[in-house]
């Protein structure tokens, strides 16, 4: 039976759940486009991304794929050009200068790739850590010596940069970005600059964060040490995201990746560009609705005489 | 093309480091002209205003016999083409010829008495080559041709001759009148003119001074006065004028043109001098006469040098600090542009560019812009007036030796190890011990230096001493090297302070001053020696104005000084009260008077003193009080000590010293003088006025009334005083010197600030995301900057004030101030602390205003770029 148009209006007024709902970090078809001496670059097309309150999460990608805008976009110091993006219920792009500003000093710390931008040189690893709070107009002596002691670091509190090797640089840095008790840590490619086993370390530093004080954090990377570790992979390619890689634990302790497309709101689904090469599908394919799938084939040889 | 391309893309430094080399290209071109065009004008004026006796060449012989004698003029001038002909190069230029200026032939007597006056009148008699041009006859006739005429049985010469009025009427020497000559070999002489000089006042008249007026000298112990003076004969009576008879000299007086000679030129004329002496004396002028050489140029020269050779030592001096500041700020504007090239330039040393590819390409695009500037810098000083000195044409090629050379130099230091890893915000290492000496051997020969400069002084008589001027350059990068090297260390005490506050951002902005490398080393070895120059000078400056004024006072004892040789009635003293401006008239008597009985006499005022202090009430000049009671003397030293003394004025009275004055303004400096009450004579006789008030001095001359008095001002003797070539040129060098260095100072903070923007932005960059806010950012970049900006400040102001101290005796100014010794050198702070303020305002507001600029590139996402070298 069709609704009556009064059902429908009842409908429409109805209060629908938001996308995303209460997620921690949300983007909905979020559009960044730079334009530089009349040259216009997408650089985010329409991404969508949720993740949730104390997630540990990694997002992969190609060189200009997007993934260093969606996170000049979460911290705050890039304004996208269309979309929605909002942390922890702040929107991200009707923020004025003071809501940004708190929102640097409350919500979010940073990390960079470059082990020595992470860190003034001339101030001693404790003072670096105590740096965030300070511009906040607060004390924060003894919080700056917890983290440094949580992260391994302690014994080097008096240390200045310089004399740091670059895996504890890294764990200052972390110190640092998680000084105000902010309640998402975003993390350039942490592990760039270091070897596999000082990786491990800085990786184990993240991890202890997130599992002992519940901060969420997002890292973009491109070390599969680090995106092989998390529970969550997700994928970004020519400004959207599309992948997924959840792990979970198998019966028998093993750990089970299992990699999915990304479906957005509307139905859009990007192919891996290998399967697509495989099967040589190109301009349009075949979708066949199964039972419990929907197929997807290579578009029929068309007759030569198809006009 | 190559290096054309850079030079467009980065046109502002390109543009900068041209006005930097025009403008230093020009100054120390310009400038040592100036000042060595002032140096000729003075040594001009000082020898017109020399007597011809000290300025000319006398070369004089006493022909022995009469067959020695020259009967003839045309024989005279024989002589002087001769003399002429032995003139070394360097002299011939200066000597005017012969009937030009002084340059004349004489043959006069000396110390011949007049028969029968006991030895009281001497009357010589002389031909002068030139004498109808210098004098006219107001009575009688010229002299003729001698004639002969018996006398004690013997025939003797009459010499026809004329006499000045002076003579006349002091020698009672009547047209007509016969007087006697010799007290043995006598000769007659007859008066059948008067004359009197075309121009009195000439130079020439020192020659010859008793020729137009008597000359009365008291010989020592005697009561009576002695005169002398010179009768003028023809050139007929030559034939008659032997060396056997009398006392006889002929003189070829080669006169110097006093605008020929240049100050540079000084010490060839001196040793030319000594030559020709050379020459001339052994050159036979009679058969057994030589010849003497007379000439007080070289003293005159002399003195000249020595009071130049002071002058000079400040202006090049302060010219060497502007030098050695200009070439700073050049390097820093070449810093500025080749630091731009610097990642070019590394990428092209790693792909295998050779250091003299990279030289090469450092030194394109700045000589592009240096080249041209100096150039036409160096072309515009040739407009400055002036003859060009060795600094004129080293000056500007030391600017862009300077130039070229750190454009070169620097990109094959900083790429001689290819992709090395260079890390320019690493938290201060050790200075390596090479450098740690190197700075002290500067800090050590700085102090020896300012030891010995102590010691002995600056310009001694061996003229310029280049290690000894070099002192004070080597002081100031002294006191930079300790700046830089300390100021961290108290800088740590106030961290310690903010560390324990809970403000982040002095904490930050102390903590990088205090510990970061000093990046900013040559901003400061630029910033304080051009305060301290500038300081400098204008302290030297404000001393010479002090000293002039102080000159000026003491030249002319009060702000309006009437003199007469006659008396002044009380009507006129009443008169000049009357004039407008006028506050207070002091009436006062000068004179001459007898100590005790002998023939000691002193200078004498007669004053109330009371009220000649009311009228130096605002001057730099003073006397001491005299006690209101009996009859107080102030004496001069040399009266010192005699207690009471009785002097004969115009009665006898007795005087009791009340106290010493070494000078008493406007009239006495040295010998004997006192100042008395004016009660001291019954009648006073008031030849002087001291006249206090800013009334106009023709007015109180019309009021005066009196042709014999004479007006002066010290607003006049001070116009004149600052109008003396010397002075005005060195007041100018050293204002332009000050602007310049201030203007540089300026181009240093600017240009300072611009080279460190790229790690300013980066530091922020990194410090946003922490939640600095955009006030913090302001806040920080101008704390990074403050306290060497301060420091150096302080340190500036303090050494430009303390240089004069230093140098101490090595700077003798009095040559421009009248001749008063230029003491004290601090009375006038508030230029020296505007410029420091100025400079630290500058600096402060500089790195405020650059921060808020770029604030909108700083916060977006390129922010997180920035500095990516990846």
């Amino acid at each position: 039976m069709n609704p009556t148009l009064s059902e429908l209006e009842a409908q429409a007024g109805a209060p629908r759940a938001a996308f995303g709902g209460d997620a921690h970090i949300v983007c909905d078809n979020l559009v960044r486009i730079y334009k530089t001496e009349g040259v216009e670059v997408v650089a985010l097309q329409g991404l969508d991304l949720l993740i949730d309150e104390g997630e540990l999460v990694a997002v992969v990608g190609a060189s200009g794929s997007g993934k260093s805008t969606l996170l000049n976009v979460l911290s705050g110091l890039d304004v996208p050009t269309a979309g929605v993006a909002r942390v922890a219920g702040m929107d991200l792009l009707s923020m004025t200068a003071k809501d940004r500003l708190r929102y640097r000093r409350e919500v979010v710390g940073f990390i960079w790739q470059q082990t020595t931008r992470n860190l003034l040189p001339y101030l001693t690893a404790r003072e670096n850590a105590e740096l965030p709070v300070r511009l906040a107009g607060r004390r924060g002596k003894g919080r700056a010596m917890e983290l440094l002691d949580l992260l391994g670091v302690a014994d080097r509190a008096g240390r200045r940069p310089g004399e740091l090797s670059g895996g504890e640089q890294q764990r200052v840095a972390i110190a640092v970005a998680l000084a105000n008790s902010p309640r998402l840590i975003l993390a350039d490619e942490p592990t760039g600059e270091l070897d596999s086993d000082t990786s491990e370390e800085v990786f184990d530093a993240l991890r202890k964060a997130n599992r002992e004080l519940g901060v969420t954090v997002v890292i973009v990377t491109h070390d599969p040490l680090v995106a092989e570790q998390v529970d969550r992979t997700i994928g970004i390619r020519d400004g959207r995201t599309s992948s997924e890689t959840l792990r979970r634990e198998g019966a028998e302790g093993q750990v089970v990746a299992e990699e999915y497309a990304v479906l957005d709101r509307v139905g859009r689904l990007q192919l891996p560009r290998d399967f697509m090469n495989a099967l040589n599908m190109e301009r349009r394919v075949r979708l066949e609705l199964e039972s419990d799938h929907i197929g997807v084939w290579p578009a029929r040889e068309e007759p030569s005489g198809e006009q | 093309m190559r290096s054309l391309v850079p030079a467009r893309v980065h046109l502002g430094p390109v543009v900068l480091l041209a006005v930097l080399t025009l403008s230093a290209c020009l100054l120390v071109g310009g400038l040592p002209r100036a000042l060595q065009a002032s140096f000729d004008d003075a040594l001009h004026a000082a020898l017109r205003g020399a007597p011809a006796l000290q300025t000319d060449l006398l070369a004089q012989v006493e022909p022995p016999g009469a067959p020695n004698s020259l009967r003839d003029p045309a024989q005279f001038a024989a002589a002087d083409a001769r003399l002429r002909a032995l003139l070394p190069p360097a002299l011939r230029p200066l000597v005017l010829p012969a009937g030009q200026g002084t340059s004349h032939m004489s043959a006069v007597t000396y110390d011949t008495p007049v028969h029968g006056s006991s030895g009281r009148s001497y009357l010589n008699v002389g031909w002068l080559s030139d004498a109808d041009r210098r004098v006219r006859w107001t009575e009688g006739r010229p002299p003729g041709a001698p004639g002969s005429m018996t006398y004690e049985r013997e025939s003797i010469p009459v010499f026809e001759a004329g006499v000045s009025e002076d003579t006349r009427d002091k020698m009672g020497l009547k047209v007509g009148s016969t007087q006697i000559l010799g007290e043995s070999d006598y000769a007659a002489v007859k008066i059948v003119g008067v004359y009197a000089a075309v121009d009195p006042a000439d130079r020439y008249w020192s020659l010859h001074s008793d020729v137009v007026r008597v000359t009365e000298t008291h010989p020592p112990g005697s009561l009576e006065v002695e005169r002398h003076a010179t009768a003028l004969i023809s050139a007929a009576s030559l034939t008659r004028l032997d060396g056997d008879d009398r006392n006889l000299v002929y003189t070829w007086t080669l006169g110097l043109d006093p605008g020929a000679p240049t100050s540079l030129g000084t010490a060839d004329v001196e040793a030319a001098i000594t030559d020709y002496e050379r020459a001339v004396t052994v050159e036979p002028a009679t058969a057994a006469g030589r010849y003497q050489l007379n000439t007080r140029l070289p003293e005159l020269l002399g003195r000249f040098l020595a009071a130049q050779n002071t002058a000079r030592t400040v202006t090049i001096l302060v010219l060497g600090g502007l030098l050695a500041v200009a070439a700073g700020v050049i390097v820093l504007a070449v810093r500025l542009l080749s630091e731009r090239a610097d990642t070019a330039l590394a990428l092209a040393r790693a792909r295998g560019a050779s250091l003299g590819r990279l030289a090469a390409a450092g030194a394109g695009p700045v000589a592009l812009a240096a080249v041209p500037a100096a150039l036409a810098g160096y072309a515009l000083s040739w407009l400055v007036p002036g003859p060009p000195t060795p600094l004129v044409h080293a000056g500007p090629a030391l600017v862009l030796a300077v130039a070229l050379g750190y454009a070169a130099g620097r990109p094959v230091v900083a790429h001689r190890a290819p992709l090395s890893e260079r890390r320019d915000d690493v938290a201060a290492a050790r200075p390596p011990l090479r450098r740690i000496t190197m700075e002290a051997l500067v800090v050590v020969l700085a102090l020896a230096g300012a030891y010995l400069l102590r010691s002995r002084s600056l310009a001694g008589e061996a003229g310029d001493d280049p290690f000894l001027l070099v002192v004070p350059v080597a002081l100031t990068v002294a006191a930079a090297l300790i700046t830089i090297r300390c100021y961290p260390y108290p800088l740590r005490l106030l961290v310690r302070l903010a560390s324990r506050g809970k403000a982040a951002v002095p904490f930050l902005g102390l903590t990088r001053a205090a510990r970061a490398r000093p990046a900013s080393v040559l901003p400061v070895l630029i910033l304080l020696p051009a305060l301290a120059v500038s300081v400098f000078a204008s302290v030297i400056s404000s001393g010479v104005d002090t000293a002039q004024r102080q000159a000026a006072w003491q030249a002319v004892g009060a702000p309006i000084k009437v003199t007469s040789r006659v008396e002044l009635p009380a009507g006129v003293v009443e008169r000049v009260r009357a004039v407008p401006g006028v506050e207070l008239v002091v009436p006062a008597q000068t004179g001459q008077v007898q100590l005790g009985y002998t023939g000691e006499r002193a200078e004498a005022i007669a004053v109330d003193v009371a009220a000649w202090r009311r009228v130096l009430e605002d001057s730099p000049v003073g006397l001491p009080a005299l006690p209101a009671s009996g009859l107080p003397a102030l004496v001069s030293p040399e009266l010192h000590g005699r207690g009471t003394m009785e002097i004969g004025w115009h009665a006898r009275t007795k005087i009791t010293e009340a106290g010493v004055v070494t000078a008493v303004p406007g009239f006495f400096t040295r010998g004997k003088f006192l100042v008395t009450p004016l009660r001291v004579n019954a009648r006073p006789s008031v030849n002087t006025l001291l006249v206090k008030g800013d009334a106009d001095p023709a007015a109180v001359a019309r009021a005066v009334g009196q042709p014999l008095a004479v007006v002066t001002s010290q607003a006049a003797e001070l116009a004149a005083i600052r109008d003396a070539p010397l002075t005005g040129t060195v007041r100018t060098v050293l204002g332009i010197t000050t602007v310049a260095l201030a203007a540089y100072a300026l181009v240093a903070v600017v240009v300072m600030l611009v080279i460190g923007a790229a790690d300013r932005t980066r530091a922020l960059a990194f410090l946003r995301p922490l939640g600095l806010s955009e006030r913090q950012a302001r806040g920080l970049t101008t704390l990074e900057i403050l306290p060497l900006v301060l420091v150096t400040a302080l340190v500036g102001l303090g050494l430009g004030l303390a240089l004069p101290a230093a140098l101490g005796p090595g700077i003798d100014l009095s040559s421009y101030a009248g001749g008063v010794a230029v003491q004290g050198y601090a009375p006038d702070l508030a230029v020296p602390l505007l410029l420091a303020a100025g400079l630290a305002v500058a600096a402060g507001l500089g790195a405020y205003v650059h921060t808020a600029a770029g604030r909108g590139r700083g916060s977006g996402a390129t922010a997180l770029r920035t500095g990516d070298l990846t």
